[in-house]
């Protein structure tokens, strides 16, 4: 029963902090309801038997990858941009296509995308177990982002560098 | 134990906001905001349905993907950064240098 209040809160949490990500002005109050979401996922990860998980998405995404949206909002000082409403039509029509996109996606996922025939199981998502499979099958893949992540190191350095404003 | 349809159905809602957000917003930095928002939505499923079948393929995708996502932030960032020393705003509608 504690599990069903648990989800239901953090649910609400995660889809109000996310309305208030696309519909408040100003990012840096997006960036951090965006922080608030990603924690309410997180506990979703730990309903889910993934507690692991769950300490990854607070480290890598509520800690860095939003410190550094927070970082260039801060840099590039647009806590007050405005945002002057140009194209109603247009908006009209992105707000009428994704609200008819909701409600599909949310009847069809409902309808169809469960396989009842499975029971639920219990798996292990230990540190242990994820690291184990980190290194025998996915280890290719995983020496694969390194180099990824190296070169995305290498390609924020030229694109927002001195050397790219020199270029310019 | 709750169901694996509720994950998914609050999984689709939260994509269906990041949709929302890219299809209105101008603002460069929300936009991104609103697909990091996606990305979470689609890792929510992967976790919902590796639950659901009990195996650790969907968690060890997860992984890759906060990998990735964050190579992704870095790169779209220094873009933005870039386009603002171009062009003193992350309006994407100013950003038309490739317009034809």
């Amino acid at each position: 029963m504690l599990e069903f209040i648990v989800f239901f809160f953090f649910a609400a949490v995660a889809i109000v902090f996310a309305l208030v990500v696309i519909l408040h002005r100003n990012p840096v109050v997006g960036a951090l309801s965006l922080v608030a979401s990603f924690f309410a996922l997180a506990v979703m990860y730990v309903l889910l038997d993934a507690p692991f998980l769950a300490a990854l998405q607070v480290i890598v995404y509520a800690g860095a990858i939003m410190v550094l949206f927070l970082f260039v909002i801060m840099l590039l000082n647009l806590q007050h941009v405005a945002e002057p409403n140009t194209r109603p039509v247009q908006q009209f029509l992105g707000y009428f296509a994704s609200a008819t996109f909701a409600a599909g996606l949310v009847y069809y996922v409902s309808k169809y995308a469960v396989l009842h025939a499975l029971p639920p199981t219990r798996f292990s998502t230990s540190a242990q177990a994820i690291g184990e499979r980190l290194f025998e099958a996915y280890i290719f893949p995983f020496e694969m982002v390194s180099i990824l992540l190296l070169a995305a190191i290498v390609g924020a350095l030229m694109l927002s560098g001195k050397a790219a404003v020199a270029i310019r | 134990m709750i169901p694996t349809e509720w994950f998914l159905v609050l999984s689709a809602i939260l994509f269906a906001i990041g949709v929302c957000g890219v299809l209105t917003r101008r603002n460069g930095i929300t936009i991104f905001m609103s697909i990091e928002l996606m990305i979470n939505a689609v890792n929510l499923t992967f976790v919902a349905y590796a639950r659901l079948f009990g195996d650790l393929h969907g968690v060890m995708f997860v992984f890759f993907i906060m990998a990735i996502a964050a190579a992704e932030a870095a790169v779209g960032l220094a873009i933005f950064i870039s386009l603002f020393h171009h062009r003193a705003s992350i309006d994407v509608d100013e950003a038309n240098l490739m317009h034809w």
